[in-house]
């Protein structure tokens, strides 16, 4: 095989010594799965008492994650059928791999779900007594549709045989779908006329920029890390052309949420500024700032710059700084909402904790049982990940014993 | 016999409400209603379909919190919950708000769930486990809920409640009139729905000390509440909401000031 990289191929002396941190990986990703059960285990027992929300912070850590997971989903199936559908086929290589992290990504959301909820086994009744109007059973449709879409697109893909016209097929289905996924997520959040923070059109169209940044960083640093790891080796100039895009989707969603804010912002009326001086002088603002700063500005500067980007490792360093700044933002868009009720007049609202006494503000902090199950869920799309990489990607690379070892857990 | 003299007639012995049911028995709108057979708790005059709400009067409210507290008892309410809360506009329940002139006057919130004729509680809830019951009160069933909260994000006045944990309770033995709800389940008033089979009043009107709670029915023209809304006008909270809700405000005439 050829390979740009000095070779490392199967069967030299040195795949076979990578032996060791394959296994060692294995061991993260045991332990991080064994961590997200015990803590699941834990609060399943205790009740949601052992998580930081509250009756006025209803919803924490656990949304942030789905709000993100969801979004990573989507960018990953839009670069694949996006070129697709414009014809082009400088991204092919990825295709796979694209694939293989939006289905890892739309499976962990429909997981990190399941922590959220009082009663997850009954959550059955959700399909036997579904109320058509609520967001949360639309997510819940085409959010499956997707996952299916997602494993039509792997199959398609691994056939022997190339299927481009099924591809193409797929593609049309593919991206009005991927639309509905954000906007319904979107909406779950949108359509509360209790949250003005939320409130708002340009949700949905925001949801999607956030996912495209996210999803196709996300797929840049997986890309990044199989070919580091493993006999992978995607033509070069696939890195670049991703940081080219994000350039473009960087800055879409950076305008988007600067309309949000300034329309917001000069309305001057008190339910829309109350949640604004949150993100721009009160508790979210080191946040947001510092999501403007390290995970807008300065990825932005390497992205559009083509001398910048073509420097590999600077450009990965740039998508993981998009990856936490596309979080930081789900953070964001969450809390002031959360943090805001319509009446808020003292002496407020009850806590979450047995005799917790009165309390108007305040703060969610995440107790380790959160962040436990987060980790987790990291874990469970990280194995998912390795394992559809050693099945379908690497045999296609040409290798047979070919090494994975995915160096970080890229989970949040 | 003026209203004044009700207090002189108690102290006298006599039952103050003799006199008042011959004056009433004079006004035509009222004959529907037999005040002197009507029993202290027993609901208002019901029309075919009635359609329940209530109606507190910002300016008797003395937020004493009974009605808070009987709630507790009468619904089984597990410690570190409540389903009526006394809200203030001081920065504490026992400091008086201050308005731009200095004037000072205590002023009081109570503040349960509303029964939004146009729930946003009960449209977003994904298993139709938050409903709305014939007679318009709003409902959780507890054996649909799922515990996703999203109702809570949902609703416009913080009314809702979830058992985070075990449900504790202070005697450790049922105490209310209706069954406790399990861990992972959200809550709130339910306009004590069983009493109203019953044919009684909910918990908190009876329990006011100051008489500021009414309740009645909202589709009967003559109705207790219905007058006085016409009389007095009945504020929504957060009206822009669209929410229409069930349960409605009288402002104060005069301020309580200190
Ligand atoms: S007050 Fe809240 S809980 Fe009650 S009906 Fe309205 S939205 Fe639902
Ligand atoms: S918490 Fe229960 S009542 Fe509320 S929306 Fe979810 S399932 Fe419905
Ligand atoms: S109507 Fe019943 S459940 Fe509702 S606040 Fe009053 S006592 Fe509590």
């Amino acid at each position: 095989m050829t390979t740009i990289a000095p070779p490392t191929t199967p069967t030299s002396p040195a795949a076979t010594g990578r032996r060791g941190p394959r296994w060692a990986w294995y061991a993260v990703l045991a332990i991080g799965l064994a961590i997200g059960l015990f803590s699941f285990g834990y609060q399943l027992t205790a009740g949601l008492e052992v998580t930081g929300l509250t009756n006025t912070v209803t919803w924490g850590l656990y949304i942030v994650l789905f709000m993100f997971l969801v979004g990573v989903s989507a960018g990953g199936l839009i670069v694949v059928a996006g070129s697709e559908l414009v014809g082009s086929h400088r991204l092919d290589s990825l295709n796979l791999l694209a694939v293989i992290v939006s289905g890892t990504a739309v499976a962990a959301a429909a997981v990190s779900i399941i922590p959220d909820l009082g009663r997850p086994f009954m959550a059955w009744q959700m399909m036997v007594s579904p109320q058509v109007m609520s967001p949360l059973v639309w997510d819940m449709v085409v959010i499956s549709v997707y996952l299916a879409i997602a494993g039509i697109d792997l199959w398609i893909l691994t056939r022997p045989k190339p299927m481009a016209k099924w591809l193409r097929v797929m593609a049309m289905v593919t991206l009005p779908v991927a639309v509905l996924v954000h906007s319904i997520t979107a909406w779950i959040f949108g359509f509360l006329v209790a949250r003005p923070f939320w409130n708002t059109a340009i949700l949905a169209p925001l949801f999607i920029s956030s996912a495209l940044v996210s999803g196709t960083a996300f797929v840049l640093v997986v890309a990044w890390i199989v070919r580091r790891v493993t006999s992978w080796r995607p033509p070069h100039h696939v890195f670049a052309d991703l940081g080219k895009l994000l350039a473009w989707f960087v800055a879409v969603d950076f305008f988007l949420l600067v309309a949000e804010l300034v329309t917001a912002f000069t309305s001057q009326t008190d339910y829309h500024l109350a949640p604004l001086e949150m993100l721009f002088t009160g508790r979210q603002a080191p946040l947001f700032w510092g999501q403007l700063v390290f995970g807008v500005l300065l990825p932005f500067l390497v992205y559009a710059n083509p001398r910048l980007r073509s420097r590999t490792k600077l450009l990965v360093a740039a998508a993981v700084l998009s990856i936490l700044g596309v979080f930081a933002k789900r953070v964001n868009i969450l809390m002031p909402g959360m943090y805001e009720p319509q009446i808020n007049l003292p002496p407020g609202q009850s806590g979450n904790a047995t005799g917790q006494a009165f309390t108007l503000d305040l703060l969610y902090v995440p107790t380790w049982v959160e962040y436990g199950v987060v980790i987790g869920i990291g874990a469970f799309a990280a194995t998912l990940i390795t394992l559809g990489v050693r099945r379908w990607v690497l045999p296609q690379a040409g290798s047979d014993d070919a090494v994975v070892e995915e160096q970080e857990d890229r989970e949040p | 016999m003026r209203d004044d003299d009700v207090l002189g007639a108690l102290l006298a012995g006599d039952d103050p409400n003799e006199g008042r049911a011959a004056t009433v028995e004079r006004t035509s709108a009222i004959e529907a209603l037999p005040p002197a057979s009507r029993e202290w708790g027993e609901i208002d005059a019901r029309s075919d379909s009635p359609r329940w709400g209530m109606l507190v009067d910002t300016e008797r409210c003395i937020g004493c919190w009974s009605c808070a507290v009987i709630c507790r008892s009468e619904n089984d309410v597990a410690l570190g919950m409540w389903w009526n809360r006394i809200l203030t506009g001081g920065d504490d329940l026992d400091t008086p708000s201050v308005d731009e002139h200095g004037q000072m006057s205590m002023d009081w919130l109570p503040l349960a769930c509303q029964h939004c004729d146009d729930a946003p509680c009960e449209k977003v809830c994904p298993t139709a486990a938050t409903y709305t019951n014939d007679e318009g009160v709003v409902l959780v069933d507890v054996d649909k809920c799922i515990g996703c909260r999203y109702c809570m994000a949902a609703c416009p006045y913080g009314v809702r409640v979830f058992n985070w944990g075990e449900p504790e309770k202070a005697t450790g033995v049922e105490e209310g009139m209706v069954h406790a709800r399990p861990v992972g389940t959200v809550e709130k008033c339910s306009l004590c729905v069983h009493r109203l089979a019953e044919g009684q009043e909910p918990s908190c009107v009876v329990s006011c000390p100051a008489q500021a709670r009414i309740f009645g029915d909202l589709n009967a023209a003559d109705s207790h509440i219905n007058r006085l809304i016409q009389d007095r006008g009945g504020d929504q909270l957060l009206e822009t909401k669209g929410t229409e809700p069930k349960v409605r405000y009288l402002p104060p005439r005069r301020r309580r000031s200190l």
